[in-house]
């Protein structure tokens, strides 16, 4: 009996949205990449209250295997990062454009 | 107690991320985002989930934004590989933008009338955990796992050195 | 004699124009001319050799049916009755001595399968005019004589003023046309025929308005073929064309279609007063401005095309007075002359080495006494020389108009006498600038084809001399042509003999006067001497300036406001403006898939954003209008 629900809810979705900014906002591929962890994060958060708040324990696993699969993630999409470096010289994210119509 | 508690840290994990993705030089942010992660992780142990506040401070803190901090350094990035453009041109639509998502979430969340509750207290020991997570779930966790050699053979595919003169080493 | 027949006198000039047309170019030259003179020719002893089924009712037969549609029923049919077969016989006579003419005229010419054809199938379509006995098939030939003028006055279209006189020709005459429908639309309306007997007999059935209004347009469409005015601004530069074309289309024939149209429905014209005297005054006027504007001109065929409208002015004169025999005798002794005169001037011209201003001219009576008598001939008889032929008919339509007594046929009367001593002046004008005195140009000694010279005698006999057809009797003559045409004669003045004399003595003083003001004035060339007057005059009173500032203008400007304008502007505009919008936004929303993560990443995010105001708005709704 801490906080109502709301609260939790509401810093899950404040850290959400900063890290949806971050993506939006930055154009270096690692601080996307930042960025998408901290949306992560976010969610996760989310899913612990509503584990708590529901007196369930599967939130919590569901973090459990959020954390793994980010970091299966993670090192791909860094592996990726360091490919790209190598062959582009640059990280910046609006020099990726070929795809442009 | 634990309410005060809650908010301290709540607010000092936004704070964080707030400053996390406003650095300019990468290493800063990582940084700033594991002051978060630690914030986070307290508050995965407020709301009853001790097991997950460990991982949290091991697997995240520990093994991803360090990986991150390894790649960083290693790619030598300048910090002024970011764009010099104009601050608030950027931002200001982005944080107008989450802003109004924010508010929007939470204008649903305060609709629905069971949401004013308290959070009961809870505390997941580590037995009940590991009972539900190889019980349950445990074909989640095969797929899990299958999922991470997946990951790292992909990984030292993606990054294996180039067959030219200079192989530069580069697999995690 | 099987009526039948009568289509050969029709179809031998058809196959001439298409033997000619389609196979002329394989031909060898001469037989070129042989065949159009050949299938004249023919055509006119047809005419002669079926003299006999003319006369009385004539003679009516069917080839086949053409249109029959419900109440329309028009037939290849011919009338052969004493009006008809007059006119066929002057058609194709002076027709076969002009294809003779024209054989030697051309005899440089490259071109002569097209200028033959074109020929052939001028009087085909003439033919179609006169004996056509269904308006359908008259108006086939109207328009057919339309068409091969406006070939035949183009014919050399390799020069741009020949090309734009043949076309001025075309659409001057078609407005008349235009009327001219109508008017057959009206009758066959009105009385659901389409045959001239038919409607001759059912015309006083019509309404007196209607009939006037008929009248008035079938005069509309007259003056348009006819040249009188206001349509007649295409005669004189018709003269563009080859000098035979002249002489037969707008000397004999064309010109002469709409008085002959006038006398085919004269029983219908004749029913409204208010039409013959509008015809007449018509006539009249045009015959006054023709003859002053024939003072002023300096090339030698365009004073003979004035002449030409003025002399068919006395025709609508005649036919207006109602004396439909009056106007064919004159219609046919001006042929004759008019022709003569034509083909004379072809031969000066040819003599003069292609030079066509009089004022140039000089002496010719000296190179060619031949050309100078024939040509002396004509143009007596064009002025009006006591006792010929010319003379007779001028002064039988001044006796009817006289004799219709006071109003407005008396300025009738007054305008043609006016008119005769004008016509005087400028027949002795023309003689003496062209004939006498000494060249004032170089002289170059120039054969006469033989074709040229002695197709013309038998028309200076036939002028000369004509007056026999029809003698009034108070010369002692049988008025053989008025007889011939019998009930579709028109009525003739009833003016007692003293008084007819009076008249002559008049007419011929008129001559006399004028051939003493030419002489007077042209005897030794006076110079040039260029005057506001003779300017206003040369242009034929500016005639072609007004239409070109009333009408031409106005059609101009109307045109390019639709088109630059409507079109441009706004159609094209509205156009433009839609694709060029539409390009526009394209080029907008292209910008959007620029290739760029943060671009999409964006996209995202407003995706999101839609999202959760769609549920909030489904939220909103839910609970929001009862409100508790």
């Amino acid at each position: 009996m801490i906080v109502p629900l709301t609260h939790v809810l509401a810093f899950s979705g404040a850290l959400f949205f900063l890290g949806l900014a971050c993506v939006l906002a930055r154009r270096n591929l690692i601080m996307i990449l930042i960025g998408v962890e901290i949306m992560i994060n976010g969610a996760g958060l989310a899913l612990a209250g509503g584990s708590a708040f529901w007196q369930n324990i599967d939130g919590q696993i569901l973090v459990i295997l959020l954390m793994a699969l980010t970091s299966a993630e993670v090192s791909i999409s860094l592996a990726m990062v360091v490919y790209l470096q190598r062959r582009r010289g640059t990280l910046e994210a609006n020099a990726y454009n070929e795809m442009h119509g | 107690m634990a309410t005060i508690l809650f908010y301290i840290l709540g607010f000092t994990a936004l704070a964080a991320t707030l400053l996390c993705i406003t650095r300019r030089n990468p290493v800063h942010a990582i940084i700033y985002l594991v002051n978060a992660l630690f914030a986070l992780a307290l508050l995965f142990y407020l709301l009853g989930a001790p097991l997950v506040a460990a991982w949290e401070v091991i697997i995240y803190a520990g093994a991803i934004m360090v990986l991150f901090l390894f790649i960083i350094m290693m790619l030598e990035l300048a910090p002024d590989q970011e764009i010099k453009g104009p601050g608030w041109l950027r931002w200001g639509p982005v944080l107008l933008l989450s802003l109004v998502l924010l508010a929007c979430t939470v204008l649903l969340m305060v609709a629905d009338p069971g949401s004013s509750q308290e959070v009961p207290a809870y505390y997941a020991s580590p037995r009940t955990f590991g009972y539900a997570l190889f019980k349950q779930y445990a074909l989640a966790v095969e797929i899990v796992s299958f999922q991470l050699l997946f990951a790292a053979v992909g990984a030292y595919y993606v990054g294996r050195p180039e067959q030219r003169k200079k192989p530069k080493g580069g697999t995690p | 004699m099987n009526p039948n027949l009568l289509f050969l006198i029709l179809l031998l000039p058809l196959c001439g124009a298409l033997i000619n047309g389609l196979f002329g170019l394989r031909l060898p030259r001469a037989l070129r001319g042989a065949v159009a003179v050949g299938a004249v020719a023919a055509s006119f002893a047809s005419v002669c050799l079926l003299w006999p089924l003319a006369a009385g009712e004539g003679t009516r037969t069917i080839l086949g049916t053409w249109l029959a549609s419900g109440n329309l029923r028009a037939d290849f049919g011919l009338l052969f009755d004493p009006l008809s077969a007059a006119m066929a016989l002057m058609v194709t006579g002076v027709s076969t001595l002009i294809h003779l003419y024209a054989v030697g005229y051309m005899h440089k010419e490259a071109d002569t399968a097209r200028f033959f054809a074109l020929l052939n199938l001028f009087v085909f379509a003439m033919l179609c005019i006169v004996l056509a006995d269904n308006l359908l098939l008259l108006f086939l030939g109207w328009e057919g004589v339309g068409f091969c003028s406006y070939g035949l006055i183009g014919f050399w279209y390799a020069k741009v003023e020949n090309a734009a006189a043949g076309r001025k020709a075309f659409l001057v005459t078609r407005v008349g046309d235009v009327f001219f429908a109508i008017a057959l639309l009206w009758l066959f309306a009105a009385l659901g025929q389409l045959g001239i007997p038919e409607i001759n007999a059912l015309a006083p059935q019509l309404s007196p308005t209607a009939v006037t209004a008929i009248a008035l347009l079938l005069l509309a469409g007259a003056c348009g073929k006819s040249a009188q005015l206001p349509l007649m601004t295409w005669l004189p530069d018709a003269m563009a064309g080859p000098t035979p074309v002249s002489a037969l289309i707008h000397a004999a024939t064309m010109v002469t279609a709409g008085v002959y149209l006038l006398c085919r429905l004269f029983p219908l014209v004749s029913l409204s007063p208010t039409a013959m005297t509008a015809i007449a005054l018509v006539g009249a006027v045009t015959a006054l401005y023709a003859a002053s504007c024939a003072l002023a001109q300096r090339e030698i065929k365009r004073v003979l095309a004035y002449s030409t409208m003025s002399q068919i002015g006395y025709m609508f004169i005649g036919v207006g007075a109602g004396t439909v025999s009056g106007a064919m005798f004159h219609l046919t002794t001006h042929a004759f002359f008019k022709a003569l005169l034509f083909m004379g001037a072809g031969c000066v011209i040819h003599l003069c080495h292609e030079e066509n201003d009089i004022y140039r001219m000089g002496g010719v009576a000296r190179r060619s006494p031949l050309v100078f008598a024939l040509f002396l001939a004509g143009a007596l008889c064009l002025a009006g020389l006591p006792f010929s032929g010319g003379f007779f008919s001028k002064d039988g339509i001044l006796l009817a108009a006289y004799a219709q007594g006071d109003g407005w046929f008396r300025l009738i009367w007054l305008l043609g006498l006016a008119s005769a001593l004008l016509t005087s002046l400028y027949s002795f004008r023309l003689l003496l600038l062209v004939f006498a005195g000494e060249p004032r140009e170089k002289v170059h000694k120039h054969h006469l084809p033989g074709l040229m010279r002695w197709t013309l005698p038998p028309l200076a006999l036939l002028g000369l001399f004509g007056g026999l057809f029809n003698l009034p009797p108070a010369y002692g003559g049988g008025e053989r042509l008025h007889h011939w045409l019998g009930s579709l004669a028109g009525s003739l003045p009833v003016v007692d003999h003293a008084r007819e004399f009076q008249l002559a003595a008049l007419a011929g003083g008129l001559f006399l006067l004028g051939a003493v003001i030419a002489w007077w004035r042209y005897r030794r060339f006076p110079g040039e001497q260029p005057s506001a007057l003779k300017n206003f005059l040369l242009h034929g009173w500016q005639a072609d300036a007004v239409v070109e500032w009333s009408l031409l203008k106005p059609f101009r400007a109307i045109g390019r406001f639709f088109w630059e304008g409507l079109d441009r502007t706004l159609i094209e505009g509205v156009l433009h403006t839609l694709a060029g919008g539409a390009m526009r936004e394209g080029e907008t929303l292209r910008r959007w898939t620029n290739g760029r993560l943060s671009t999409y990443l964006s996209g995202f995010a407003w995706g999101l954003l839609a999202l959760l105001l769609w549920f909030l708005l489904v939220l909103a709704k839910s609970a929001g209008p009862p409100h508790t």
